[in-house]
């Protein structure tokens, strides 16, 4: 609880409204650009759950997909719990110290993909009848022509999915804190997930 | 400030309902959707409620034109796929080396109209609810006023987020990057584009922060408010009559088979 209250301070707030910004501008981008694998539409809920906790980023998620919803989108709805096991899982490995080996990093990428792709199956299956609407639904038609079933064929095609899109956001996300100047960083409530502590230490700075 | 939001303003019965009682309906219709174990279940829920509630609201066209271009590409998906792929269906229509099968057009085809229930009802809350109403009257039953903040905040963000994309873009274009051409071409260019355009937008949430903090965003205590939602005491009612059915109705879904037995067997 008490850590709860140090991560939702002011600036995380501020930090997730331009996160959900960013992921629905992102999001429309990649989509209309219509490449294939990659939605890239919670890179500000992986950023969230990194700099600001897990329970920050699930906030982030959940949020993101219902906003789709008002701003005309509402298909992803039904998927926003799994927007917020994104963030909360992000939040976890930031806390476990992944960001700091980039190797690690990435291997968050790839469980939270796999996570996402078992989690969103069973709502492609049920919901959507096993497909997407989207270019990758010839992976789906390829799965169910060499008979698998409707719920495998969704998990077939999410799992091809959803690891390279985890994987290609929690780089992204690399890149871009990578970038952001430490001063912004360390205002955030779980600066230490991204910074050393000697980009933290005022002489060290003062001697750079 | 609801300019890109799906909102469309006017002065009728369907927009003066309490946003709650909106959101309560459209939940009910897409539990009902769900249940009801007919096939044809998604497109009686959607002619005989969706429909009629967005004729009330004014708001059938713009439904529509959103609607059709939601559940169109699923549709052609499902009917493709599910049609001429289902594991040993029953063959209908033969098409060269293929088939389609009975089982397959069934299933995309009650699918097709659970989403048409589904997408309509959630359309038929975002045309026809402010989303300054429907926050203010989330904020009225508890729910934190950061969190009402973050999504009016967003909305109003993401046009200026656009229209700094649509500069970025330009500005790259300008300097040879290729936004258009084959997959690897769209894909290399999408980094250049994002990068700026996230980095950008980040730097400036420590001064957001600066202005909320101005403004006693913090504060503890109660708030109060500039505007009131008005909550008439039939749409309480309503609400709670549809929440309790849709619990009944969820209930039946679970026990239909025990029920069936029990009526096969008497």
């Amino acid at each position: 609880m008490e850590r709860l209250k140090k991560d939702f301070t002011t600036i995380t707030f501020a930090l997730i409204v331009v996160a959900l910004a960013i992921n629905i501008v992102v999001g429309t981008i990649v989509f209309q650009t219509k490449i294939p694998f990659v939605y890239l539409d919670q890179i500000g809920t992986v950023l969230v759950g990194l700099v600001a906790g897990p329970w920050a980023g699930l906030l982030t998620g959940v949020l993101t997909n219902l906003l789709w919803g008002l701003l005309g989108n509402p298909g992803y709805v039904p998927y926003a719990p799994i927007a917020g096991v994104i963030g909360l899982m992000a939040g976890w490995f930031g806390s476990m110290g992944w960001y700091k080996s980039w190797w690690k990093w990435l291997l968050g990428g790839l469980i939270t993909g796999l996570v996402a792709a078992l989690l969103s199956a069973p709502i492609t299956a049920y919901l959507y009848g096993g497909v997407t609407g989207a270019g990758t639904d010839l992976l789906t038609g390829m799965f169910r022509a060499t008979g698998s079933s409707i719920m495998e064929a969704a998990l077939g095609q999410g799992l091809i999915t959803d690891l390279i899109d985890k994987t290609v956001s929690f780089f992204v996300v690399w890149l871009i804190i990578k970038a952001l100047p430490t001063t912004l960083l360390s205002r955030f409530p779980r600066s230490e997930n991204v910074l050393e502590a000697s980009d933290l230490d005022l002489d060290s700075v003062l001697d750079q | 400030m609801t300019a890109n939001t799906l909102y469309i303003d006017q002065d009728r019965g369907f927009q003066r309902l309490n946003p709650l009682t909106k959101l309560v309906i459209s939940l009910f219709l897409i539990i009902l959707a769900l249940v009801l174990p007919c096939m044809w279940a998604g497109y009686i829920v959607f002619l005989l409620a969706v429909v009629p509630l967005a004729l009330w609201g004014g708001i059938l066209r713009p439904l529509w034109s959103a609607l059709w271009k939601i559940v169109l590409p699923f549709a052609i998906s499902m009917f493709v796929i599910q049609g001429l792929f289902w594991t040993g269906g029953t063959p209908v229509v033969a098409l060269g080396p293929f088939s389609l099968k009975a089982e397959g057009l069934i299933f995309a085809t009650r699918i097709t109209g659970r989403l048409l229930a589904i997408m309509g009802s959630f359309l038929l809350v975002s045309l026809g609810t402010a989303p300054d109403d429907l926050m203010i009257s989330l904020e009225q039953r508890g729910v934190p006023n950061s969190i009402t903040y973050i999504i009016l905040s967003t909305i109003q963000l993401v046009p200026g987020l656009q229209a700094r994309s649509e500069k970025i873009r330009d500005a790259q274009r300008a300097r040879g990057l290729e936004t258009e051409g084959n997959i690897i071409q769209r894909t290399r260019s999408m980094l250049p584009l994002v990068e700026p355009l996230v980095l950008g937008s980040i730097i400036d949430v420590d001064e957001r922060a600066i202005a909320l903090e101005a403004r006693g965003f913090s504060r503890e205590g109660d708030k109060t408010f500039y505007r009131t939602v008005e909550d008439r005491r039939w749409e309480q009612t309503l609400r709670w009559v549809l929440a309790v059915s849709a619990l009944f109705l969820i209930l039946g879904r679970i026990l239909w088979p025990f029920i069936g037995r029990f009526l096969g067997g008497g």
